[in-house]
C-alpha cells in the first residue's frame, strides 16, 4: 500500500472507525497498518483524524456544527489536495455563470465599441482642428498641444464666441475683467534684467524701452487671454506669434544699442 | 531811447549765441572709392541720416558734429564701409548729436542706425535697412532692392516703392505706405496705424497687421487682387463687391471678409487682433 492508497482510502478508515473500526477489509487493513508502521505521515494522519472522529462522537446533536462548516472544512481539503472529487471519464467540468455575471459579460463587446468609437473620433479630432472654420469659435474639447488648453469641466461651460452673439462687436476699450487682470505690468524678470543692463548702459534710453516693453507685454497678455477664452482660435495664435518677434526685435534693438 | 538801446542789446546776444553755436558745430566730409554694389553702414545714436544717390564710384560722407565731446569713427575695408558716431562719457542728446549726410552709388547696399532719427533715404536701387528708436523713417522712390524698417516708436513713410521685398516692424509708430509694390510686402505695427494707398501691384503677397491699431488701404477699382481681412475682436469693412471663391475659412459678418478682385493677380492679407480694418475705394 503506497500513501496514494492511504488517501484515496482515508474517509473509508475514518467512517469505519467511527462506526465499529472494521470498515476495511481484512487484507486492506493488514497492509494499511503495515504501511502506517513504516510511514509517519500517514500514521500520523490517521491517527489524528480518528481522535477527531472520536472526539465528535462526543457531541450531541445539538452541538452538529450547519452544514456550511463542512463545507469550508470539504472546500480547504480539498485546496490542500488532501480530498479530490471523483472525475467522471467523457465529461467536462462545466462552471455555471450566475446571471449576473452573463449580463455584464454581453454588454462588455457593445461599450468596448463605443469605447473604441469614441477614441477614433477625438482622434481624428485632434488631428483636424488646425483647420476647423474661423467662425467656430467655440472652444474645441480636444486642442494639439495648446499651451494653454483648459480642462474639459471648464472648456463645457464657456460661452459662446463673439460671432455668435447678437450684439455689436466688442469695443477696443471695453474688455472683460479677467482680461483687465491679465493687462497689468509689471514685467517679468527677463524684462527686468533687460532694463537693468539699458540703464546701465544707456540710461538715456530707459524711458524709451521701458514704455515700448510694457506695450508689448500688454499685447501678449491680452492675446493670451483671448487664447486662453478661445484656444481654437489659430489667427490669434499666430498673432501672438507676431507680437512675441516684435518683442524680439525690441530685445535686439536694444542689445545693437547698449553692446 | 531806452527800449531801443534795450533792444538792439538783446540782439547782439541773441547773434552772438548762434554764432557760437555754428562755430561749436563741426563739419568733417569722408570720400571713398568704391566698386558695384558697395555695403555701406552708418551707426549713430543721436542724429539725422539722410541718403541721396552720387556717383556710380564715389562714397561721400559729410557728418556735421554740434560739439567737441563725439568723434566719428570710419573705416573701410575693400568695398565695405562702417560709419558710427563715437560718444565719450556725459554726452547727451544734444551735444551728442551727429547729423549724416550721404552720396552714394545707386546700387550700394545700405545699414542705416539712429535712435533720434530722423532717417530718409531716397532714388536708390540696392538693398536698404533702417533702425531707429523713435526715429522718424521718411523712404522714397526705391526699386529693385529690399527694404527693411524697425522701430520701436517712430512713424514710417514708404512711397514709389517697387520690385523689392519689404518688410517692416514698429511697436508703436504709425506706418504709411503709399505706391508700395513688390514680391513682397509686410508691415507690422502694435498701436500703430497701418495705412496703404495702392493698388497692390501684380503678383505680390502683401500682409499688413496690427494689434490694436487700424488698417486702411485704398485700392483703386481695377485692383486685382485677393483678399483676406479678419480682426479677431475689432470691425471691418469693405467697398468693394467681392467675388466670394472657395476659403478655407468662413467669414463673419462685421469682423472677417474674403474674396477676390480682377484676376486676383496679388495675395493681400489684412490681420489685426483689436484693430478696425477698412477696405476703401479710390
Amino acid at each position: 500500500m503506497t500513501c496514494s492508497d492511504v488517501d484515496r482510502i482515508l474517509p473509508d478508515i475514518i467512517d469505519g472507525a467511527s462506526m465499529d473500526g472494521n470498515a476495511t477489509s481484512a487484507d486492506q487493513d493488514f497492509e494499511l497498518q503495515s504501511h502506517l508502521s513504516t510511514c509517519p505521515d500517514c500514521s500520523e494522519l490517521v491517527s489524528d483524524l480518528r481522535l477527531i472522529a472520536g472526539e465528535a462522537r462526543q457531541l450531541s446533536d445539538t452541538d452538529e456544527p450547519a452544514p456550511r462548516v463542512w463545507v469550508r472544512i470539504a472546500t480547504q481539503l480539498r485546496a490542500e489536495g488532501l480530498i479530490r472529487d471523483p472525475e467522471l471519464p467523457g465529461l467536462r467540468t462545466v462552471v455555471a455563470t450566475p446571471p449576473r455575471r452573463q449580463w455584464r459579460a454581453r454588454w462588455l463587446a457593445p461599450v468596448a465599441i463605443l469605447a473604441l468609437a469614441a477614441g477614433s473620433l477625438l482622434l481624428h479630432q485632434k488631428t483636424t482642428s488646425p483647420v476647423t472654420p474661423q467662425i467656430a469659435k467655440q472652444p474645441l474639447v480636444q486642442q494639439p498641444e495648446t499651451p494653454v488648453a483648459l480642462p474639459e469641466t471648464q472648456v463645457a461651460q464657456q460661452p459662446a464666441s463673439p460671432s455668435n452673439k447678437a450684439v455689436a462687436p466688442t469695443p477696443r476699450s471695453s474688455q472683460t475683467a479677467p482680461e483687465q487682470a491679465e493687462i497689468s505690468p509689471p514685467a517679468g524678470i527677463d524684462d527686468q534684467q533687460f532694463l537693468s543692463e539699458v540703464s546701465s548702459r544707456a540710461p538715456s534710453m530707459r524711458a524709451a524701452y521701458e514704455t515700448q516693453l510694457q506695450a508689448v507685454n500688454n499685447e501678449i497678455r491680452e492675446t493670451q487671454a483671448y487664447i486662453r477664452q478661445y484656444p481654437g482660435d489659430m489667427d490669434a495664435r499666430q498673432h501672438l506669434m507676431e507680437v512675441y518677434q516684435q518683442k524680439a526685435m525690441l530685445y535686439q534693438m536694444a542689445l545693437d544699442r547698449i553692446q | 531811447m531806452e527800449s531801443l538801446q534795450r533792444t538792439t542789446v538783446v540782439a547782439l546776444v541773441v547773434v552772438s549765441c548762434v554764432a557760437s553755436a555754428a562755430l561749436a558745430q563741426t563739419r568733417k566730409e569722408y570720400r571713398y572709392t568704391v566698386g558695384p554694389n558697395a555695403n555701406i553702414s552708418v551707426d549713430t545714436q543721436f542724429g539725422a541720416i539722410s541718403v541721396k544717390p552720387g556717383t556710380n564710384s564715389q562714397v561721400i560722407v559729410i557728418a556735421t558734429l554740434q560739439s567737441d565731446k563725439t568723434e566719428v569713427d570710419n573705416l573701410q575695408h575693400g568695398n565695405r564701409i562702417e560709419i558710427a558716431s563715437h560718444l565719450q562719457a556725459g554726452t547727451d542728446q544734444q551735444s551728442g548729436r551727429v547729423d549724416y549726410e550721404l552720396r552714394v552709388p545707386a546700387d550700394a547696399t545700405l545699414s542705416l542706425r539712429s535712435s533720434s532719427g530722423p532717417l530718409s533715404a531716397e532714388n536708390l536701387e540696392g538693398d536698404l535697412t533702417l533702425e531707429g528708436s523713435d526715429a522718424v523713417v521718411d523712404v522714397h522712390n526705391m526699386s529693385n532692392g529690399h527694404v527693411h524698417v524697425s522701430t520701436m516708436g517712430g512713424p514710417i513713410t514708404l512711397s514709389d516703392i517697387r520690385n523689392g521685398h519689404v518688410e517692416i516692424s514698429s511697436i508703436s509708430g504709425a506706418v504709411t505706405l503709399k505706391s508700395v509694390t513688390g514680391p513682397l510686402v509686410r508691415a507690422n505695427s502694435g498701436s500703430g496705424r497701418i495705412f496703404y494707398e495702392g493698388d497692390f501691384g501684380s503678383g505680390g503677397d502683401y500682409k499688413l497687421t496690427t494689434h490694436s491699431g487700424d488698417i486702411e488701404a485704398i485700392a483703386p477699382a481695377d485692383t486685382s487682387a485677393d483678399f483676406s481681412a479678419h480682426s479677431i475682436r475689432g470691425k471691418v469693412e469693405n467697398d468693394f463687391h467681392l467675388q466670394p471663391h472657395h476659403y478655407r475659412f468662413t467669414p463673419e459678418e462685421g469682423r472677417s471678409f474674403f474674396g477676390s478682385l480682377g484676376k486676383a493677380a496679388s495675395k493681400v492679407v489684412l490681420h489685426s487682433f483689436s484693430g478696425r480694418i477698412r477696405l476703401k475705394q479710390r
